[in-house]
């Protein structure tokens, strides 16, 4: 076991250009989220939404407000935060867990790129998983195409923010399925329902504004223009991918 | 250790940081420079106002578990920032100097690797990490170091313990660092691997770079070079040349587990030789203390032979740091 004098030629020291590294930590962090016991887990959750599609597509008494009142209920108030989270949360808070997170921090690359290709990383799971079986059941409802094209688009943005703000959560704490679960339950399902001024730092208003500009449908605290539908969780995105980049670049690292 | 304090009394002499062979009492500088360094966590103090300096060549921190050898290597590459002093390789802060961190390399002591990656995936991936040209040639290259080229498709989570160890050495290789820290590398290889990887550490030392070895095992630190700090309870107890310590860990008995077929007739043969200066006894195996291990070694099979017992066990009890500050 000798150093070889004919090893390639090396260059220390010089910067990992962010691109790279957004595909380096994507392609390592898409592969260490895939379990199949996560995979199929989640899958069997969001299939509900194509069994309640179906049942409310057989059902007489079928009507557009109930069929979107459905999707916003389970689509966007259970499946698209959890499966987000799960994938979300997971995709730095394993490697840290883990301790793998060391050979990604222990290099030249800005935090950014880290973060940002975890998050894509899983954004590309989450959002076949959440939202094929949600469009599915957006479409067994038989009331239109304009729920289903409202499914998409608040799903889309959905798992944008939602991904990324679980992100943050796995980067910042280590009980992130816990306190993200607290989230979706209590905050949103429960605190923001309390009023329209509470509500607007729930992603779910936002979610199911988007979901009644496409359709015309009769929901609660989904009063907001399909702009700031759009917009504000896009925000709250970049902005979620900035605090947890600076948090990663500020936390001890295992 | 030119770059180190300099020599103390005694090897278990605590070094004084603010006392330097030119006078200067300044930072110390060096390869790694840690000055004054305090770590807390709560109210647990991990390590306690420790000063070092040094440059190229192989150097063993050595100290029992939990004496905070993870804690200072952790601070060396930037992983947590010093509550109190600085520390600077290459004479930067690893904590935020983001280029400084691509000319050190760490070999952390947990076994987590990817284990979805092949080795050579996992060691490419580490280069390219690292910006380096050509990184499926240099990690074909880093595997061969360490003698895994020839399972270089093999996946890691598939490999043993001492494959990881090499694996994750291989991959602190690609970016030819100038500093290189090893946190316990040598834990779970065989000792012919052990030999190798040691010697690959040296070679490494006598092309300039500073590499440094935590061990708590002290026939390790003998192979690893003649520079040792000491670190125990999150002080720097000694620093300096291996022997000396070896000397004065040498002056206290050494207990040893012989296992043995006629354990009272072995037992009384070793006290008639003066070899032993206490001693245990059971039906299958006795506990010697000895002042002299390497005389105590060299006797042991020929008295078996000469007594016609046979020897099943010889196994050194105390041939640790943890030993040696109890």
């Amino acid at each position: 076991m000798t150093v070889d004098a004919r090893a390639p030629a090396r260059r220390a020291g010089r910067r990992v250009p962010p691109a790279t590294a957004v595909s380096l930590t994507y392609g390592l962090v898409l592969r260490q989220l895939t379990s199949w016991g996560r995979i199929i887990a989640l899958t069997l959750l969001s299939s509900i939404a194509i069994v309640a599609g179906f049942a409310h597509g057989a059902s007489d008494t079928a009507n557009l407000d109930d069929a979107v009142g459905m999707i916003a209920a389970l689509g966007f108030a259970v499946v698209v935060p959890v499966v987000s989270l799960v994938f979300g949360g997971a995709s730095i808070g394993d490697l840290r867990e883990d301790k793998t997170l060391v050979y990604l921090w222990l290099r030249p690359i800005d935090r950014w790129p880290i973060v940002l290709g975890a998050a894509l990383a899983a954004m590309t799971l989450t959002a076949p998983i959440a939202l094929l079986p949600l469009l599915l059941g957006a479409v067994l409802t038989g009331v239109g195409s304009g729920i289903v094209v409202g499914t998409l688009l608040a799903g889309v943005v959905g798992v944008i923010a939602y991904v990324a703000v679980f992100t943050m959560l796995g980067v910042w704490l280590r009980r992130f399925i816990v306190w993200g679960l607290a989230y979706i339950l209590i905050w949103e399902g429960f605190i923001a329902q309390a009023g329209p001024g509470v509500a607007r730092v729930a992603i779910r208003k936002y979610t199911r504004s988007i979901l009644v500009d496409r359709t015309g449908a009769d929901l609660d605290l989904a009063d907001f223009s399909l702009a700031v539908g759009i917009i504000v969780p896009l925000v709250i995105a970049v902005a979620a991918i900035v605090v947890a980049a600076w948090r990663l670049a500020n936390q001890d690292i295992d | 250790m030119s770059a180190l304090p300099p020599p103390v009394a005694s090897p278990f002499d605590p070094p004084d940081p603010t006392s330097r062979a030119d006078g200067w009492s300044g930072p110390l500088t060096g390869m790694i420079a840690v000055n004054d360094v305090s770590k807390f966590f709560g109210s647990v103090v991990a390590v306690s106002e420790v000063s070092f300096a040094i440059d190229g060549g192989v150097t063993a921190l050595l100290g029992p578990n939990g004496a905070g050898k993870s804690t200072l290597f952790r601070m060396m590459c930037g992983l947590t920032p010093p509550s109190r002093g600085e520390v600077a390789v290459l004479g930067a802060n690893p904590r935020t100097d983001r280029d400084v961190r691509g000319r050190i390399s760490l070999v952390p002591q947990q076994d987590a690797l990817f284990d979805h990656l092949t080795a050579s995936e996992w060691v490419s991936t580490a280069a390219r990490a690292q910006a380096v040209e050509d990184p499926d040639a240099v990690a074909a290259w880093a595997l061969e170091q360490v003698e895994l080229h020839d399972v270089g498709d093999k996946r890691v989570g598939e490999f043993s313990k001492g494959m990881r160890q090499r694996a994750k050495v291989a991959s602190a290789l690609v970016n030819d660092p100038e500093v290189l820290i090893l946190d316990e590398p040598l834990t779970g290889l065989d000792p012919v691997q052990r030999r190798r990887m040691i010697a690959l550490f040296h070679q490494l030392g006598d092309d300039g770079r500073c590499v440094l070895v935590s061990s708590h095992v002290l026939d390790e630190v003998a192979r690893l070079g003649s520079r040792v700090l000491v670190i125990a309870q999150g002080r720097l107890v000694a620093t300096g040349d291996y022997r000396d310590l070896r000397e004065l860990m040498d002056d206290r008995p050494l207990r040893v587990r012989v296992g043995v077929s006629d354990p009272r007739r072995f037992a009384t043969a070793l006290v008639e030789r003066g070899l032993v200066t206490a001693l245990t006894l059971d039906p299958e195996r006795l506990v010697v203390d000895t002042l002299d291990i390497d005389a105590f070694g060299r006797q042991l099979a020929p008295l078996a032979v000469e007594l016609g017992v046979r020897l099943t066990e010889g196994t050194r009890l105390d041939d640790d740091l943890e030993s040696g500050f109890r």
